[in-house]
């Protein structure tokens, strides 16, 4: 219990607590199977570009290119259906792998060439953006096969699989963070930079596996996107990077990098999910509910930059016993 | 003797505390009118410190700061200034982009009477007043960062004495000049004083303390343990008050020297700063590297570890030749690094004790190709009690813990490495004596095992007595190798400090 208490989730998910009950007091039609059975279906795309998001995040970096990547898969993913001819499986093999591709132009920006993240990666939003009108001639692919379905839709024991989806993919994020080397390695890199070069840690090869690896859950979130849709579209997922972002944070990764749990992203793509999808339920215009996202960001970043004061003072406290105990030495 | 001017400014009891040190301990100076004050001691012995509180960046625990016999409180840098403290710290505080007259009127620029535009010519005038002032030659209109060094360095003179000041500290104004601008600089301090300043003058360099300065204190672990008038300074006399002897018996040293040769660099060359430099290093001995700040001790040391690339050189380890590319390399072939700013470069504060440990080598936690967080615990479990770290240090972040407890973490994690050889940079700075002893024992274990040990330190004291051999460091290469048995602390001090620069400068009034 004191254990819980102390961790590190506890907090996003008082905040997701919060968040819930002020959701079911707030409209009778949140707290409905249909209602949770959506949401379990919406939090898919945003909970597998959040993991990515807080991979990135932890190295200190950041990723706002995700949303425009995602639409460029899409429309890739649409095109080797449609054009190519080929099943749909080998579109969802092809394009993980594209993702992987797009995240390491990335990280090689990010770790080779030297560009800050946020720089390197709104340019390559704009550029995965003008890439995917570049395909049909800027319109959208529609009924691309009846075999997304089967990917998106099918329920298994009852449950919508993409639950399952999110708890193995989860489960093996959780796993590589915590029990591999490369994790290790990516808190490393972003707790200290320098230090991690010194400590024989490969920071550029870091660097590049993990926005790979965040490509990577750009394309397993398109493969989502455009089956749910069953079609792929230039204009999907504007202000996506937005939720991942979100999501990463308000689950308490610190955006210096080094701190963060991907179990706690998910309880933060949870929250941010329940605050949108409230917003809709009392049919809230999405004016506001842009309005209200960019304050969720705020919030959690404000959040996060208070933490570290908060920690200074506990450590001023350890500090003076220091100076206490080193007086009794010397007396 | 002339007459002394007027004490424009005086400490009283001057005491400043930080985590595990004090930094001062009831430090009372005075600076008169007219006087070049030289303060000299080694690095933490709370030179800076003292400056900091007289420009308001600390504020003393303890003690007084008076003005012309008034108390003051020097609240802020911004009110130090205002009573006229002008500092010129180590590191410029110039914006580089911007132009000379931008730079002096930072931040309170001059606008038209008539309107809010800022008046320009204004500004250049009186940037051009104040520099032919001071006799600097340099245009007003250059933007900082096209100007040398030491260009920029009189740029910072001027700015800081662009408002009224009556009192001008240099904290080691020389460490980046060559000699004939040391000179130049010289020259304007004197000029300075001759004004009417009281000028505080930080610097390591013996021969300038001889040559330049009024008036000389010597601070030693944040206490004035000796001051000299004109009269007496000379390099013997402060050395001489430098080294004191009461700290002998903190250095429990062992010899464990052999004749066994397990580091052998030769003709080490770096970008980065060193130049051509070759060493042996033995079993189980120490090996000090001794020299001065930027002589290039930590430059050869990064070499040697990967984390600058070789341009030039070689490096056996055992007898066999071994390539270093990077940091990797060097771990791999047994070699550990302890860096000299364990807060920047050392220490992963996002983590507690143990994954500051086993950092260098994840491969001993592998089981079953995963990270096994129960190796992980246990042995930083007991990495914290062979090293007495505190057991704070397994669940709190590193971020808290005091620096004796962070530097045994970080040596923690080359044990862990299973290190041969130990390159140890400034190992004990800023740590207190008792965590010091510790480190030195460390050392002694560590030499007794067969390890090898290159320690560098500004502490010289400490650099002869834990030291079986010293390698001099000068210009990014070693010089010379000498047994310790044959240096005293003063030849120490001399050779790496006085000697060849009090030749060059000579002696200018005697």
């Amino acid at each position: 219990m004191k254990k819980i208490l102390k961790s590190e989730i506890i907090g996003p998910f008082i905040a997701f607590l919060v968040v819930f009950l002020l959701a079911c007091i707030s409209t009778e039609r949140f707290l409905v199977l249909s209602n949770l059975r959506n949401l379990v279906l919406q939090i898919c795309v945003t909970a597998f570009l959040a993991v990515g998001a807080t991979f990135v995040i932890l190295t200190g970096g950041i990723d706002i290119s995700c949303g425009s990547a995602v639409a460029l898969q899409t429309m890739l993913f649409a095109t080797m259906i449609k054009s190519w001819g080929l099943s749909v499986w080998a579109g969802v093999v092809l394009l993980v792998f594209v993702g992987v591709i797009m995240g390491a132009f990335n990280g090689f920006l990010v770790s080779y060439l030297k560009i800050p993240a946020f720089i390197a990666t709104l340019s390559s939003q704009s550029m995965f953006r003008g890439l995917s009108y570049m395909i049909n001639n800027g319109s959208a692919l529609q009924s691309l096969s009846t075999d997304t379905e089967k990917i998106f839709y099918t329920t298994v024991f009852g449950l919508p699989i993409t639950l399952i989806y999110i708890v193995v993919f989860f489960a093996l994020a959780h796993i590589f963070l915590t029990y591999t080397r490369s994790g290790r390695k990516i808190y490393a890199v972003g707790g200290n930079m320098e230090a991690a070069q010194l400590s024989g840690i490969h920071v550029k090869h870091t660097l590049m596996l993990t926005y790979s690896l965040a490509g990577m859950c750009t394309g397993i979130a398109a493969v989502l996107y455009a089956c749910r849709l069953n079609s792929g579209s230039q204009n999907f997922g504007p202000g996506m990077e937005m939720s991942a972002i979100a999501a990463a944070v308000i689950g308490g990764t610190s955006m210096t990098g080094g701190k963060g749990k991907v179990v706690a992203t998910l309880i933060g793509a949870g929250t941010v999910l329940i605050v949108q999808n409230v917003l809709n339920l009392n049919s809230i215009s999405t004016a506001i509910q842009q309005v209200v996202n960019g304050m969720m960001i705020l919030l959690a970043v404000l959040l996060d930059v208070w933490r570290a004061p908060i920690g200074r003072i506990f450590g001023r406290g350890i500090a003076k016993a220091g100076i206490n105990r080193a007086k009794e030495v010397s007396n | 003797m002339s007459e002394r001017g007027e004490v424009l400014w005086e400490v009283k009891h001057l005491t400043k505390i930080f985590p595990g040190v004090k930094a001062l301990d009831d430090v009372s100076m005075q600076f008169h009118r007219g006087e070049i004050h030289g303060l000299i001691g080694e690095n933490g012995s709370g030179k800076s410190t003292l400056i900091k509180c007289l420009s308001g960046v600390y504020q003393p625990e303890e003690g007084d700061i008076y003005h012309q016999g008034k108390l003051v409180h020097v609240s802020s840098p911004i009110a130090a200034r205002k009573m006229g403290v002008a500092t010129i710290f180590q590191e410029f505080s110039l914006v580089p982009t911007l132009s000379v007259v931008e730079n002096i009127f930072l931040g309170r620029l001059l606008y038209k009477e008539n309107n809010r535009l800022i008046d320009w010519k204004k500004m250049r005038n009186e940037a051009e007043e104040l520099l032919d002032g001071l006799d600097i030659d340099i245009d007003p209109s250059a933007v900082v960062k096209n100007l040398s060094v030491a260009q920029q360095q009189l740029v910072e003179i001027a700015k800081a004495l662009s408002i009224h000041a009556s009192l001008l500290i240099m904290d080691e104004p020389t460490a980046a000049l060559g000699q004939s601008e040391i000179e130049r600089l010289h020259l304007l301090t004197r000029k300075l004083r001759d004004q009417g300043y009281a000028i505080i003058y930080i610097s390591h360099r013996l021969d300038e303390m001889e040559s330049l300065v009024d008036r000389v204190t010597v601070l030693k672990d944040g206490v004035v343990t000796g001051e000299c008038g004109r009269q007496e300074i000379s390099v013997s006399e402060i050395v001489r008050i430098m080294i004191g002897s009461d700290i002998e018996n903190h250095y429990p040293k062992e010899h464990n020297g052999t004749e066994e040769v397990i580091l052998q660099a030769e003709n080490l060359t770096t970008r980065q700063g060193a130049r051509h430099a070759g060493f042996e290093l033995y079993k189980g001995e120490v090996l000090g590297f001794a020299g001065l700040i930027g002589s290039g001790r930590t430059q050869i040391a990064r070499g040697i570890f990967g984390a600058d690339s070789l341009l030039e050189g070689s490096l056996k380890i055992d007898g066999r030749k071994v390539r270093i590319r990077r940091p990797q390399d060097a771990i791999r072939a047994g070699v550990a690094f302890v860096t000299e700013n364990r807060k920047s470069d050392g220490l992963f504060m996002n983590f507690h004790a143990g994954p500051n440990i086993s950092v260098v080598k994840l491969e001993k936690l592998l089981q079953a190709g995963l990270l096994s967080l129960k190796k992980e615990e246990s042995s930083s479990r007991e990495y914290v009690h062979r090293l007495k770290i505190t057991p704070t240090a397994l669940e709190k972040s590193v971020r808290f813990l005091s620096g004796g407890n962070q530097q045994k973490v970080v040596i923690a994690r080359w044990l862990f490495s299973q290190a041969e050889i130990f390159i140890m940079d400034e190992p004990t700075q800023g740590i207190d004596v008792q965590a010091k002893v510790e480190v030195y024992q460390l050392m002694n274990r560590l030499t007794a095992a067969g390890k090898a040990v290159i320690l560098i330190s500004s502490d010289f004291p400490e650099l002869i007595a834990m030291s079986d051999r010293l390698a001099i460091v000068r210009d990014g290469t070693i010089t010379e190798t000498v047994p310790v048995g044959n240096i005293t602390r003063k030849e120490l001090m001399e050779i790496t400090m006085g000697r060849q620069n009090s030749q060059k400068s000579g002696r200018v009034r005697s």
